[in-house]
């Protein structure tokens, strides 16, 4: 079995650097928020704003390489590559599984290097702390993958998908704690929006690579259960949605 | 009908980023008064230079499609054609972003009509100038995947070496220097001095037009003759 899944792993790492103009673009827009905006921001704001967004960045490249498989899987349904891929000697939950795996450590993959770079800004953690930092963006990862994955299978149309993609990627990002405190946001926007926010992953992992590198927002048990109920809830709904898809998707 | 989606994206993307990051932005500024109306200002020149840019991907479509060929073979001079798609290209941009820039002006009360007509006619030149730009690299790359690469990391760097988010008081050294040649940065500076900003952190009005008007001049320029050069006797590719 682990040959299996290994194989479909392998496959969607293939697969991954074929999108090199796309990460190419995703690379120099996370860099550019981080070593431009974030610079100049800091001469403006009262306290220091590019240590402040170094995570954040992280958790936006994160979410931003993990929704890829989605634009994969869409294009898989819409072509018929649904027959090649039900045809291979796998069971369908070894494609499955091997295709969540995949997306969670492409995004790890992809983020890991702005992890790297977070760290040089702000402090190298410990090895407990490193190794817990990297399993809540694995987890993130995997989740939003099963999100991507979810939306694909059932948008089938890709204009809906993109659509799709562009209101969550709005409402995940901007409504989160990557760019701004919590505090901020309290300020601004209705109860309603405030609690998606405070649920929202995002804002959990961002906050989670501050709690770990910078100290605050302290990192707590709740923050901790609510990755782990978010990442629960969309793996294996991701994964049930996508072995039912795959399968109507070649009636 | 998937520009029509990707367009309206971009629209509802201006307005997310005017009513939920410019205003929480503009709660930690803490260096200068009236930064969420800077910011939004800004954000319209961004958004108009996004939508400017789709010229060049229609261009990629057309060659897709086999209408280039027909293009060439309609009684209109090569000129014609690109400064009648940079023009078009400009107004569409204008066009689109009307509701937004207006209920902006009536949000933040400009009424006088030399302001509002002076900001207009600053964001469509700026607009035929990205439009020309957009042409001129669609036609010189000739591959969507190029095309595509350079329009997104020119997009990420535009905007943030540029004074569309942030003043150049605030640039470190090289990042003020590059934002000195940037069109961005005068296209965004003109429309905030038409309606009534605080001029001393807006770069000169005069040199603001003038280096639009040699923008929008080079790029048409440059895409009538690569456009010539380039797509004579149907070698699109």
């Amino acid at each position: 079995m682990i040959d299996r899944v290994t194989a479909v792993i392998e496959h969607d790492f293939r697969v991954f650097f074929k999108y090199k103009f796309t990460l190419a673009g995703l690379i120099s827009m996370n860099l550019a928020d981080l070593l431009i905006m974030a610079v100049v921001y800091t001469r403006m704001t009262s306290f220091n704003y590019f240590r402040f967004l170094a995570p954040g960045v992280t958790a936006t490249g994160l979410f931003a390489a993990a929704f890829v498989i989605g634009r994969e899987v869409n294009m898989e349904t819409r072509r018929g590559y649904n027959q090649y891929l039900l045809s291979l000697p796998l069971r369908r939950a070894e494609l499955v599984l091997g295709r969540m795996v995949a997306g969670g450590l492409r995004g790890l993959m992809y983020a890991t290097p702005l992890l790297v770079l977070a760290m040089i800004i702000l402090k190298f953690p410990t090895a407990t702390e490193a190794a817990l930092i990297l399993f809540a963006m694995y987890l993130l990862s995997m989740a939003i993958s099963g999100l991507a994955i979810s939306l694909a299978v059932a948008l089938r149309s890709f204009e809906r998908f993109t659509t799709a993609r562009s209101l969550l990627y709005l409402l995940l990002i901007f409504c989160s704690t990557v760019f701004y405190p919590l505090s901020v946001l309290q300020q601004i926007l209705p109860s309603s929006l405030i609690l998606f926010a405070k649920l929202n992953p995002l804002s959990t992992v961002s906050d989670l690579i501050r709690g770990y590198l910078m100290g605050t927002p302290p990192v707590t048990t709740q923050s901790w259960v609510e990755l782990l109920s978010f990442s629960g809830v969309f793996i294996l709904s991701g994964a049930a949605l996508y072995a039912a898809g795959i399968e109507h998707s070649v009636r | 009908m998937q520009q029509k989606s990707i367009l309206l994206m971009r629209w509802f993307y201006a307005i997310v980023q005017i009513g939920i990051f410019g205003l929480a932005i503009s709660r930690i500024v803490t260096a200068m008064q009236n930064y969420y109306h800077y910011y939004a200002m800004g954000v319209i020149v961004m958004t108009m230079y996004s939508v400017a840019i789709f010229t060049g991907y229609e261009i990629y479509d057309e060659a897709d499609d086999g209408f280039t060929e027909y293009l060439l073979s309609i009684p209109l001079t090569r000129r014609e054609l690109v400064l009648g798609r940079s023009l078009a290209g400009g107004l569409r941009s204008l066009l689109f972003m009307a509701p937004i820039i207006a209920g902006f002006m009536i949000l933040i009360g400009i009424a006088d009509p030399l302001r509002v007509a002076t900001a207009l006619v600053g964001l469509y030149g700026f607009a035929f100038g990205v439009s020309g730009l957009s042409i001129t690299l669609a036609v010189g790359l000739k591959s969507g995947d190029r095309f595509d690469i350079i329009m997104g990391a020119l997009d990420a760097l535009i905007v943030r070496l540029s004074s569309a988010l942030y003043p150049q008081a605030f640039m470190p050294g090289p990042i003020a220097a590059f934002s000195e040649f940037n069109p961005l940065t005068y296209a965004s500076d003109l429309f905030r001095w038409s309606l009534n900003f605080n001029s001393q952190l807006l770069a000169n009005p005069v040199i603001a037009v003038i280096a639009l008007v040699v923008f929008l001049s080079v790029f048409n320029l440059s895409g009538v003759i690569i456009y010539e050069r380039s797509l004579e006797g149907g070698t699109w590719r």
